[in-house]
């Protein structure tokens, strides 16, 4: 109270002062102004530099109080980030509601604001009233036309501000913007380099048979962080999931929902469920954590040996597929809501022939939709686009098809952009795989694919498969779960018999497990020649295997 | 990995296996079709008409949940259909001597129907080592 007092009669002070001044002072103020904003204030941290700025505005405007307060735009809130004479205003951290109070009508009316006398106001903000707070002269914080915060001051004695004071504040919060925005981007940017890095997937899978590429732009300076994202990865029952969504709203909260559903789609995957549970269960998952959880996603699963898509979608925009004829169409799926929405909403799957050959896009809106234009016309230009970027090699897939579509035009959204295509296996088939149980069901998925293209029938394909996966088993069971510990595969055949050769590294081992003794025996069962060789190197299992029809 | 759909069929449970089973999963889907066959069960139904790959863990597993439902005094049943080809790997490891394999899930009910009457004595199951037959 004490201080209060203090700067009461500060106030005073400044107020007899005041009546003197001509528009020579209040030019001399100007300068002073903008001196110490040019100069020194350029090279603080945004904290130091706004506590700075508000302190001179203090003195050189003769006003006891003087904030800043920041849009949060996601959750539609004024929030006070440094203050002078209402320190208690940034410590508890006030929050003051869009379109209300003092400070909230500054921003919605994107204009300067004075009042007189408060007791007659709309005030918020407990604080100001216990201050004792009589008059306030509120500007916007503008970037680039947007209201991004409200600068105010107050007195503690009624003042009738004037349109001097409202230019200097204005000019004020014009030189606090450009620091906040410089802040804010260098910030933002760094916040959405770590969360892109974590979010999307760092390198993709590495799958004989199958290429992936991907794109991923963020619109504009980076001020902004979408809610796109994409996500591959391979399933232990072999099969290779591909997601691509965009979260509702944007910045650091749609992308903490983004990493959110990503981490939930996994866990999910990983237990096996079917994809229509894994939506379903997501959505109740999303309900269920609260509002503002809405996403448009697609989910994938591609059985490459079967050579069969499975597509759930919710409420995103369809997948493009390029069949091997060079043939596009839209994987188009009704009544798919965007989870998050709907409680109990029921997910459709479909199905799709996938023959070796085919490409297959996944993207958000971004890549399609421009301004004035149906979205009709957007999926054509993507079909032609595609079709395009199919016939060329440079680059990535993913990379003609964006350069096709986007290079001339600036992004007014943010792109993300997967995609796959699977294309004939070599004629020797050669693998090299962690030492890990969770490769085995890759492993078979992409032998099976190998044999079913050089001439084996059901029953061939079965046994060879089976006992590769023993053969590996064993590999793995010799690593004992060292890390890095990888096995290879090599698979050949000369048109009458397939040789598949499984090494491990056994450097690590330091006994022979107990087990592998039935795998051994199954294998000796199912395939004609068997050898088991041991050396420093590791352990080396050679099984070959006539076809009764050659490819 | 949970690769299993699992329903109660006239009181039994029936577990299916839909994916493969091997050293990634054999443990974790040992347990889960030993909690399927639930307090009151005298017999479970483990279809495998869907997987297409069982290797030797997922052999392995299956005699082991064998003899956990033995402790239990509880009958474990097979289905493998004539054109699997796991009929032909369960006959190469001999699964049939050891758990009952039926071709179809009508007879595997069969099968664990009559076990169940031939497990329909007062005499509670215990945890005890005194296996039945």
């Amino acid at each position: 109270m004490q201080q209060l007092q203090a700067q009461r009669e500060n106030g005073h002070d400044a107020e007899g002062g005041r009546s003197t001044l001509g528009s020579s002072v209040s030019e001399a103020r100007r300068s002073h102004l903008l001196s110490i904003a040019d100069a020194a204030l350029g090279y603080m941290s945004l904290e130091d530099m706004l506590s700075e700025l508000l302190e001179r505005i203090r003195s050189s405007l003769e006003v006891d109080t003087a904030a800043v307060l920041l849009l949060d735009e996601d959750r539609g809130v004024l929030v006070a980030r440094a203050a002078r004479g209402l320190e208690e205003e940034v410590r508890q951290g006030v929050q003051v509601p869009l379109a209300r109070g003092f400070a909230g009508r500054v921003a919605v009316e994107a204009r300067p604001i004075i009042i007189a006398d408060l007791d007659y106001a709309d005030v918020v903000n407990p604080i100001l009233r216990q201050k004792g707070i009589r008059s306030m002269l509120g500007v916007p914080v503008h970037v680039e036309g947007r209201v991004i915060g409200v600068m105010h001051i107050g007195t503690l004695v009624r003042r009738d501000f004037d349109e001097d004071d409202v230019t200097l504040l204005q000019l004020a919060a014009d030189r606090a913007a450009l620091a906040i925005d410089n802040a804010r981007i260098s910030e933002q940017r760094s916040v959405t380099a770590i969360m892109q890095r974590a979010l999307l997937p760092g390198a993709l899978p590495e799958i004989p048979g199958m290429r992936f590429s991907a794109k991923y732009l963020p619109a504009g300076s980076g001020i902004k962080i979408g809610g796109d994202w994409y996500d591959v990865f391979q399933l232990v029952n072999g099969r290779v999931a591909f997601v691509i969504g965009d979260v509702v709203g944007r910045g650091v909260l749609a992308a903490s929902v983004m990493a959110e559903i990503r981490t939930a789609l996994r866990a999910y995957m990983a237990q096996g469920h079917k994809l229509t549970d894994v939506v379903s269960m997501l959505n109740e998952l999303l309900i269920s954590m609260g509002s503002n959880r809405g996403a448009t996603l697609s989910i994938l699963e591609l059985d490459a040996e079967a050579e069969e898509l499975e597509v759930v979608t919710a409420g995103h925009l369809p997948p493009l597929l390029i069949e091997p004829d060079g043939r596009a169409r839209l994987l188009e799926q009704k009544h798919g809501l965007p989870v998050g929405v709907r409680t109990g909403h029921r997910y459709q799957a479909s199905r799709y022939p996938f023959p070796t050959g085919s490409r297959l896009l996944l993207y958000t809106d971004g890549l399609i939709e421009r301004r004035g234009e149906s979205i009709d016309e957007g999926f054509e230009r993507l079909a032609v686009a595609a079709c395009a970027a199919a016939a060329g090699t440079e680059s990535s897939f993913a990379d003609r098809v964006y350069r096709t579509l986007l290079d001339e035009t600036p992004l007014e959204d943010d792109v993300a952009l997967l995609a796959i295509e699977t294309m004939p296996l070599q004629d020797t088939l050669e693998m090299t795989l962690p030492a890990r149980p969770y490769v085995l069901g890759g492993l078979r998925n992409t032998l099976g694919r190998w044999l079913q293209a050089v001439g084996a029938d059901e029953s061939e394909l079965f046994d060879i498969t089976l006992s590769a996966s023993e053969a590996a088993t064993n590999a793995i069971e010799h690593a004992y779960g060292a890390r890095e510990a990888t096995f290879a595969i090599r698979c050949e055949h000369d048109g009458e018999r397939v040789t598949i050769v499984v090494r491990d590294s056994g450097r690590w081992r330091t006994a022979r497990p107990p087990s592998g003794g039935r795998g051994l025996g199954i294998i000796h069962s199912l395939i004609d020649e068997v050898s088991v060789e041991n050396d420093q190197d590791g352990t080396v299992v050679t099984m070959t295997k006539r076809l009764t029809r050659g490819a | 990995m949970s690769p299993l759909e699992i329903e109660r069929i006239d009181g039994v449970p029936v577990a299916r296996v839909r994916e493969d089973v091997d050293a990634a999963n054999a443990t974790t889907t040992q347990q889960q079709l030993a909690d399927a066959l639930g307090p009151d069960a005298s017999s479970l139904v483990v279809d495998l008409s869907e997987a297409r790959y069982l290797d030797s863990a997922g052999i392995d597993m299956l005699l082991r949940l064998g003899d956990r439902l033995d402790h239990r005094r509880a009958k474990l049943v097979l289905v493998i259909p004539d054109t699997s080809q796991l009929k032909r790997l369960a006959a190469i490891v001999g699964l049939p001597d050891a758990i009952a394999v039926r071709p179809s899930l009508q007879e595997a009910l069969r099968e664990a129907a009559r076990s169940a009457t031939d497990l329909d004595m007062p005499e509670q199951a215990t945890t005890g080592g005194t296996s039945p037959g």
